[in-house]
């Protein structure tokens, strides 16, 4: 479920980063997909004219549309962030007015359609790579690393469980009168903690086994060719023109 | 030249759990050695201990000559290659080719590319390269486990329970594969059948070392299977009820090869009673 939110929707364990196997994007070096998408997304949190925000929303739905992408597949993850998107700018449009809010909600909506195209479009692996290339802290990548792949243990228990309590016969949970369906799904939930965190402990055992020292190094290192030049410049050049027109309007 | 050496070596879990009490055992270099005992027995505990992931313990132990201790951890796994009941806690890369890699780039080895390919068609999955593990078949992942293993090149395989879980066949095919390489050998397991196939020897534990021997030797003792709670391999039985049968078994033998020479040869005796006359066929079939 963990993993559901990371993605912002339902989907088994295996199935991750299967997204990142259809596209184009997924060819180019991570560290020009980050560079370029970060890019954006730090010039569209800088916009507050409507119109521009609303440009900076048409290009993500382009960057989205050429990605190759599943639209279903980002439909479903966007209304996973959809509530946090809705509760900012709720919040926006009732203190600061309608225009505010909308801006709010397309603002915030450009930038976690791009970075879940990012995220769609990357191997997971790689993309945490590509941080380390960009020189974030191997302690952060190596952190984000052992998460990713302890959340996805973690999943695995919990469907085992899940799997294991229906087929028992245990149907409840599903309502807040539910006592005893309510303490059984407390006991899965320990359970689960319990058994993943021997197979935690077993797993950084087995990365100690073949060499780990608190650094991921990938097989092969990757180059930034010209494709990922013009990715970069691409976005660079949007960002760019946002802001200088956002500058016009401000000046 | 003794590989493995272990002495006096003691070790409680935290609970006070007495886990493993004054095990001695030595490996020699090149030798292949089977763990065997019933489940609770030490078996993986004293692998685990080996590679230097249980501390702090009495008694010595040492590596390829070097003495494992607090410091001395890496040092000591730098020499093995430890492979998991579980292949899925010890594969952790997108790709096979990337997981079998994990080791020789972590350690800083040369011809990372020529190691993985090498490893891989050690285990007969080359073609497996480019797959995601967790899209391959149990039996199919305890082989890139085995070839992430062996692409560090280690001196000593310590092997926890390889033919759990896995088919008739793919266990067949991974007794083949562990025959063809060429290398000192720790195999814990309770499957007497496949340790047969593979290793000289076999050191019974149960918590502390009840028995060692050959295969053949341990096959014939029939109170320390009782007694440490294991079945003699399949290919025994069946000889030793031919020879409550009636027919002239010379040899319990423990693997396939053996068994194969030991039937002809019990058709040739057979044979040879017959044409000698009506006396002596074997009166109980």
């Amino acid at each position: 479920m963990l993993v559901a939110h990371v993605r912002g929707h339902r989907i088994r364990a295996e199935e991750l980063d299967e997204y990142a196997r259809g596209s184009w994007l997924v060819r180019l070096d991570a560290r020009a997909k980050l560079v370029g998408v970060l890019v954006f997304v730090v010039a569209t949190a800088l916009l507050t004219e409507t119109r521009l925000v609303l440009a900076s929303l048409a290009l993500s739905v382009a960057f989205a549309a050429m990605s190759q992408v599943p639209p279903r597949h980002l439909a479903k993850a966007y209304l996973g962030a959809l509530p946090f998107i809705l509760v900012a700018s709720a919040s926006v449009f009732l203190f600061a007015g309608a225009e505010r809010g909308v801006d709010m909600w397309a603002r915030t909506s450009s930038c976690v359609l791009a970075l879940l195209v990012l995220a769609s479009g990357t191997e997971t692996f790689d993309l945490f790579s590509g941080l380390r290339r960009l020189h974030v802290p191997a302690i952060m990548t190596t952190l984000l690393m052992l998460t990713y792949k302890f959340v996805l243990v973690m999943a695995d228990e919990m469907a085992r469980m899940t799997v294991a309590r229906r087929a028992r016969g245990f149907g409840g949970g599903r309502s807040l009168l539910d006592r005893r369906g309510l303490r059984l799904l407390s006991y899965t939930a320990g359970m689960v903690f319990v058994r993943s965190s021997d197979r935690a402990d077993r797993t950084y055992e087995a990365l100690k086994a073949r060499g780990f020292d608190k650094e991921m190094r990938p097989m092969r290192a990757t180059r930034v060719g010209a494709l990922d030049g013009v990715f970069i410049a691409w976005f660079a050049t949007s960002s760019a023109l946002l802001l200088v027109m956002q500058l016009g309007v401000a000046g | 030249m003794k590989t493995v050496e272990v002495s006096g070596l003691s070790y409680s879990y935290e609970d006070g759990t007495v886990a493993l009490k004054d095990v001695s055992i030595s490996v020699e270099d090149g030798e292949k050695v089977a763990v065997v005992g019933p489940n609770g027995a030490g078996k993986s505990t004293l692998l685990h201990l080996l590679a230097g992931f249980r501390m702090p313990f009495t008694g010595t132990v040492a590596v390829a000559g070097v003495r494992l201790d607090e410091g001395t951890g890496d040092q000591v796994r730098r020499n093995i290659g430890l492979l998991f009941q579980d292949p899925d806690d010890q594969i952790f890369m997108p790709t096979v080719e990337e997981d079998v890699a994990f080791g020789p780039v972590n350690l800083g080895m040369d011809d990372v590319q020529g190691r993985v390919e090498r490893a891989l068609r050690s285990v007969g999955i080359e073609h497996l390269a480019k797959r995601r593990p967790h899209r391959l078949s149990y039996g199919m992942k305890k082989r890139v486990a085995i070839a992430g293993v062996l692409a560090m090149d280690p001196r000593v395989l310590l092997l926890d329970e390889p033919t759990s879980g896995l088919d008739p066949r793919s266990r067949a095919e991974l007794v083949t594969v562990l025959r063809g390489i060429k290398r000192t050998m720790v195999i814990a397991t309770h499957d007497l059948d496949a340790a047969a196939e593979v290793v000289d020897r076999a050191v019974v534990l149960n918590t502390s070392v009840a028995w060692q021997g050959s295969m053949a030797e341990l096959v014939s003792a029939k109170d320390v299977l009782e007694g440490a709670g294991l079945e003699p391999p399949q290919t025994a039985k069946l000889f030793r009820r031919m020879a409550g049968m009636g027919y002239d078994v010379q040899t319990v033998p423990v693997t396939m090869d053996q068994a194969a020479a030991e039937f002809a040869a019990v058709i040739e005796r057979e044979a040879g009673r017959r044409r000698d006359g009506p006396k002596g066929t074997g009166g109980g079939r």
